[in-house]
């Protein structure tokens, strides 16, 4: 295992990142954010989309804030995790991510822009030119889809995040910025349906924070995730729900691990009136996974409808 | 005292710790012959001296041929791997540890294809890079090798074909890792692409380019490489069956997961000699095969074992990237390096043979257990590795402990085009072992009676032969069941517990040693051999090649050799990484270390233990016999103030010979049938165990956690519980995985899906159970001390304990190895459809109604336990066979007293046309017999 040589740029400044940011998108030059590098460095060990330039975070001051309205980028899950200033549902949910050695390093912003995963993509550089490569990374081929063959317009690699549902019930919104200034947008907004594109970042932006209403804390919720072993593993179907104290009306419902975004399902609550059978059936029926993750779709699907009526429990 | 010897470290320092630490870089650790760091000797350890030799351990199972060895020194002491400390300070040196002067590294080129010829290789591009310095191909290394004689099928690179994505087909060494990667990018290979197979049943068919080609013995042009028919007893007795257990079951391939990657360091030295470090279980067959692939005697050959970051089995076979380390680095003239990734690992592989077996069993209106029919169809991939054995493994271990009416027994292994299936953990007896106890159980229910009575009631006793011939010796099966029973409350809560909530039983049964050493004739040379010098300083080196893989072997052989001669552990030293001082030892497989090489290390002792003794009777004038050894001293049994200490009579000892030397060997004594494959199976000593395992199972999901398991197992003796412990806990971790998370996945596409350890699921911390580990001590005639193995054994129970266990939980039984969630659900989701509820909660679990059998059960049991009691201490010493349990004569041929009791290992031709799934190999000819030429 070993990553294709690249140079690393390492700012001090949120304003430096975003010059620096600037400098090589002018130059031409593809590169990387890197936080945490918990997700990052693992798909550069594998040769996968890796770039000649990274730029990482971890020396910016001041984007490591935890409280219960705004958390920054590089925030690391093990201080969310711990913190008795954030949400409980945040908390929970990033006491979830993967194992507690990975939670010291991997941030809230890293977790949140997550690569998609898929089972055709995620391996080695010689494992995946035995498939003669896939639409993820073709390497120039051109190569098909391996999970949804004759089409390769879509990637549909899985969004395994555990922390964007949990966000999204809670009605939060994103931060970013870049060389063309600072923006920002409910979190539902910044996932995009692709396996490749996932988010609205657009070259050079990273991730700046995250703010939470400030009725956040009158919210309680829980959050369910699927998985075979309860540490290391990625969601392979995950569910967050939250409402408003004592008043169940509010409810809200996301679900992530399903397909190429996170996704929260105002549709589906709203049509139910309230019902949780009834929302379960009816995110069972808008969801499709497929077949790229270590469990099979048709029990993830399933499992969808056990994972949010546990979560409306709490 | 110690006045002569100033050079010992801690001596006449001044420096003393009150906090009873050492000081830094001094030993507490007194002159040999001092008594110690105190001034006088340790006062004799009775309670771990035996009772018949006059100490007060007790000796329910009789007394021993070692107890006068005894000097309650170590043996039974529960003390810390002597290769502790390296490990956990980081000083253990593995594979990839090897850092020699002017390495090179190299890397392997893997095939991308299933199945394909190499039509040519293109090497000039990679040659041409800067800081390449050698290239290798398949013509470089013709010759062919593999772990078994009999089934030598591969070559260190590929010469005409590749069998499976990851198989190799050259290799580079470069200045560094990253120009090597390239280097190997650079080979240009020309590949005429074959139809590949995946599925281990088309495996049974004639195919145009079967993956291996046997000449005169291939199976008509299939994918067979071995095929095994057994059957022993007489098979009317299946007929009318009071009980009847039909199972089709399923088993995923698993890996070994073992921490460590493969690494190799290959040297060829300034003499020409090869120096190759490797982590290898047997280093043994490395070294032999690394003779014919390099065309270079076996004695200019220097393999230097590693320490061993886990093996299970997974280090066992010579690997072909070890010859391409030796070939790379004979060309370049400079140390290769080569270490692998997870994924190579998994190229690799090795591990448990993805299976179909079908178990049919019958019981009869005694319940007891007339007929086991076993049909095993096993996946070895693209390579032989150990499959012949696996073959016999996967129906002759089922043979104990349960006393047969007859056996049947039909087993295929064909070849695949997947990575090789070998040896792991419990070698061929884990699957079909789960089949036949969840079958136990399944019949139990259908007699209304209890499991565990079934199986106490159905017991072969100590010193039986099972119905193969296997000889059975020290059993402590029975004890085992006893003790898992009462520490599980079982007869609270098996069939008691509420929907959700299971409690499971599940024995094994495994060999202790194989009792042929593959690579040669067991009468004209022992299976182990164990050197053992002293010089005047007192330290006591032991030279053996037995491989520490982490079982603990080295620390078995220096309790028994400190044991013997009464010195403090700490003065054994073992030596066993060389093949250059170590006697020839077959390695760690099929857990033979332990009862062999202690067994030759206790030989060893003994022999030096004699001329210490004489050498005081010169100077005491007592004879050895009135003599004590103990703890640095040797003195006069009735009045130990007369003596003289250790070193001093080691120093008499060797006045005219200097460093005295004694050698050690261990012989398995003659035993076993006569029938082609008598000898699959056979060992000088088995294992038993009874696992009860306790569940959860969220009827929603389908997800099971195992919460609690006791887990009994008959070691014979532990010479140190401390590891044994260790072994059960960690065979139940590795059980645990297989049967509900692990799992090689090949996907649509043939290809290896999960060849990484994230998506490869073996369970972490959170998915163990509390688990209480029971060691029962049926102290074995022949083992050392009375120890049989505790390293493989315990893994097989932990299987169909949890099956059994899901079943007593939500009534349903799956076939179907690992229960991973999603089939658990799909199966409480079909039982809700036949059952016509909506809710999981509702499920009906099964209830036990004991029928009139139970009471004679146990009446039956009760009498076998007088029984086995007698004969475990040889106060009954008559013939007892499987079949006495059926009314027949044991000192009798039984072929001369049942009709139709028989021995087969081939089908007769009216049979071919019941036989099932493996049992189809038999349906070909072979090439001989069908007028082939070759």
């Amino acid at each position: 295992m070993l990553m294709p040589p690249f140079e690393l740029h390492r700012p001090g400044t949120v304003e430096e990142a975003c010059k620096i940011a600037a400098e090589l998108l002018e130059a031409g030059h593809e590169f990387d954010w890197i936080a945490g590098g918990t997700d990052l460095i693992p798909n550069y060990k594998w040769h996968i989309n890796s770039k000649p330039h990274v730029i990482s975070l971890s020396g910016i001051e001041g984007v490591s804030q935890i409280s219960m309205n705004e958390i920054g980028c590089m925030a690391r899950l093990h201080d969310i995790s711990e913190s008795d200033q954030v949400h409980p549902l945040i908390s929970e949910a990033a006491s979830k991510v993967a194992s507690s050695l990975i939670r010291r390093n991997a941030t809230l912003g890293g977790n949140l822009c997550l690569d998609t995963r898929c089972f055709w993509i995620n391996q080695t550089e010689e494992w995946r030119s035995s498939i003669d490569w896939c639409h993820k990374c073709d390497c120039g081929t051109g190569a098909d889809c391996r999970v949804i063959p004759n089409q390769n317009e879509l990637c549909v690699a899985t969004y395994q995040g555990d922390i964007a549902p949990n966000l999204m019930v809670l009605d939060a919104r994103v931060h970013l910025i870049g060389p063309n200034g600072e923006r920002d947008m409910p979190i539902t907004d910044f996932y995009q349906l692709d396996g490749m594109t996932r988010n609205v970042l657009q070259p050079g932006e990273f991730m700046l924070k995250v703010t939470l209403p400030d009725d956040v804390s009158d919210w309680t919720g829980a959050y369910r995730k699927l998985r075979l072993r309860d540490t290391w593993d990625f969601p392979e179907a995950g569910a967050a729900a939250a409402w408003r104290k004592g008043d169940r009306s509010t409810l809200r419902v996301a679900t992530t691990a399903l397909e190429s975004i996170p996704r929260r399902h105002d549709t589906e609550v709203a049509e139910s009136n309230g019902d949780v059978k009834a929302i379960c059936d009816a995110v069972y029926n808008s969801t499709k996974p497929v077949n790229n993750t270590s469990l099979p779709p048709r029990y993830r699907r399933n499992m969808i409808k056990v994972l949010i009526k546990r979560a409306c429990e709490e | 005292m110690s006045g002569g010897y100033k050079q010992q470290p801690g001596s006449g320092s001044g420096e003393v710790r009150k906090d009873g630490k050492r000081v830094a870089g001094k030993q507490s650790f007194g002159p040999p012959g001092s008594g110690g760091s105190r001034p006088e000797m340790k006062p004799r350890d009775l309670d771990f001296i035996p009772e018949m030799v006059g100490g007060n351990e007790k000796q329910p199972a009789g007394a021993h041929i070692h107890d006068r060895a005894r000097t309650g020194t170590t043996v039974g002491k529960a003390i810390p791997l002597v290769d502790a400390n390296a490990k956990v300070t980081g000083q253990a040196w593995y594979g990839d540890d090897v850092r020699l002067p002017n390495e090179i590294i190299g890397r392997i080129v893997r095939s991308p294809h299933h199945y394909a010829k190499v039509v040519s290789i293109d090497t000039s591009k990679a040659e041409a890079l800067p800081g390449v310095i050698a290239v290798a191909t398949g013509e470089d290394a013709p010759n062919k090798f593999g772990v078994l004689p009999v089934t030598k099928d591969e070559h260190a690179m590929a010469v005409e074909k590749v069998r499976h994505v990851g198989d190799l087909v050259a290799c580079v060494a470069a200045v560094d890792e990253a120009t090597a990667r390239e280097a190997a990018s650079l080979i240009e290979v020309e590949y005429e692409v074959l139809d590949s197979i995946h599925d281990m049943k088309k495996g049974l068919e004639d195919v145009d380019e079967p993956i291996h080609w046997r000449g005169k013995y291939h199976v008509g042009t299939t994918n067979v490489q071995k095929r095994v028919f057994q059957e022993f007893g007489d098979r009317s007795m299946v007929e009318n069956p009071n009980a009847m257990y039909h199972g089709k079951w399923k088993y995923m391939g698993v890996n070994h997961g073992f921490t460590e990657p493969h690494a190799v360091v290959a040297h060829w030295d300034s003499n020409g000699r090869l120096q190759l470090y490797t982590p290898q279980q047997v280093p043994h067959y490395a070294h032999r095969a690394l003779a014919t692939v390099l065309d270079v005697p076996m004695h200019q050959i220097n393999v230097i074992r590693t320490f061993v970051g886990g093996g299970f089995g997974g280090k066992s076979d010579p690997f072909p990237h070890e010859m391409c380390a030796a070939i790379l680095s004979r060309k370049a003239g400079k140390p290769v390096r080569i270490t692998f990734d997870r994924e190579e690992v998994f190229w690799v592989n090795r591990g448990r043979h993805p299976s179909h077996i079908e178990v049919q069993m019958y019981a009869d209106e005694e319940a007891r257990i007339s007929g086991f029919d076993i049909d095993a169809l096993i996946d070895g991939g693209g390579f032989a590795s150990f499959g012949h054995v696996t073959s016999y493994y996967n129906g002759v271990l089922a043979t104990a402990p349960y006393e047969l009416g007859s056996f049947h027994y039909t087993g295929a292994r064909v070849w695949t085009n997947k990575p090789a299936s070998g040896a792991m953990r419990g070698h061929g007896a884990v699957n079909t072992r789960c089949a036949v106890e969840v079958g136990l159980d399944d019949m139990s229910e259908q007699l209304g009676v209890d499991p565990i009575d079934l199986r106490l009631a159905n017991l072969l006793p100590p010193h039986s032969r099972t119905i193969s011939g296997f000889r059975i010796t020290s059993n402590g099966m029975r004890q085992a069941l006893q003790e898992v029973r009462k520490g599980s409350d079982w007869d609270n809560k098996f069939r008691k517990l509420p929907l959700g909530k299971g409690i499971g039983i599940g024995c094994g049964f495994f060999i202790s040693g194989s009792g042929l050493p593959i690579h040669w004739d067991p009468n004209k040379f022992p299976h182990a051999t164990v050197h053992i010098q002293i010089d005047m300083d007192g330290g006591v080196t032991v030279h053996t090649g037995a491989a520490d893989i982490g079982q603990g072997s080295t620390t078995a052989v220096a309790q028994v050799v400190a044991e013997v001669l009464a010195l403090p552990i700490e003065m054994i030293h073992v030596r066993s990484h060389e093949s250059d001082t170590s006697p020839v030892d077959l390695g760690s497989y099929s857990s033979r270390v332990t009862f062999m090489n202690a067994n030759a290390a206790i030989r060893a002792a003994l022999e030096i233990k004699e001329k210490l003794l004489n050498a005081a009777w010169d100077t005491l004038g007592y004879h050895p016999d009135t003599l004590v050894l103990n703890d640095r001293r040797i003195y006069y049994k009735h009045d130990p103030a007369i003596g003289m200490s250790y070193l001093e009579a080691l120093h008499k000892a060797q006045e005219d010979k200097g460093a005295l030397i004694s050698s050690g060997a261990y012989r398995s004594p003659p035993m076993g049938g006569v029938h082609k494959g008598a000898a699959a199976g056979l060992a000088p000593a088995y294992s038993f165990s009874a696992y009860v395992a306790e569940v959860e199972v969220d009827v929603e999901t389908g997800m099971i956690k195992c919460t609690d398991v006791w887990a009994a197992h008959d070691c014979g003796k532990a010479l140190n519980p401390l590891a044994v412990e260790g072994q059960i806990i960690g065979s139940c971790h590795m059980g645990l995985g297989q049967v509900l998370t692990e799992q090689m996945v090949y996907g649509r596409t043939g290809h290896l899906q999960n060849a990484n350890l994230l998506d490869y699921k073996i369970p972490s911390v959170h998915e163990m159970p509390n688990v209480t580990p029971i060691i029962i001590e049926s102290c074995d005639p022949e083992g050392p001390f009375g120890a049989k193995e505790a390293g493989e054994g315990p893994l097989l129970p932990i299987l169909p304990a949890v099956v059994n266990a899901v079943y007593d939980a939500i009534g349903i039984r799956i076939n179907d190895l690992p229960l991973t969630p999603d089939k658990v659900w799909a199966a409480i989701a079909k039982r809700m459809k036949v059952e016509g509820i909506d809710d999981p909660s509702e499920l009906p679990v099964p209830r036990l109604d004991f029928s009139e059998l139970q009471e004679k059960l146990a009446k039956r049991a009760a009498e076998h336990e007088i029984r086995d009691k007698k004969r475990q201490r040889s106060e009954d010493t008559n013939a007892y066979v499987n079949g006495v349990l059926f009314g027949f004569n044991p000192d009798i041929p039984l072929e001369d007293q049942v009709e139709g009791w028989k021995s087969a290992d081939k089908p007769q031709p009216e049979q071919l046309a019941e036989l099932g799934l493996a049992g189809k190999a038999w349906l070909k000819q072979e090439q001989r017999h069908m007028g082939g030429e070759n």
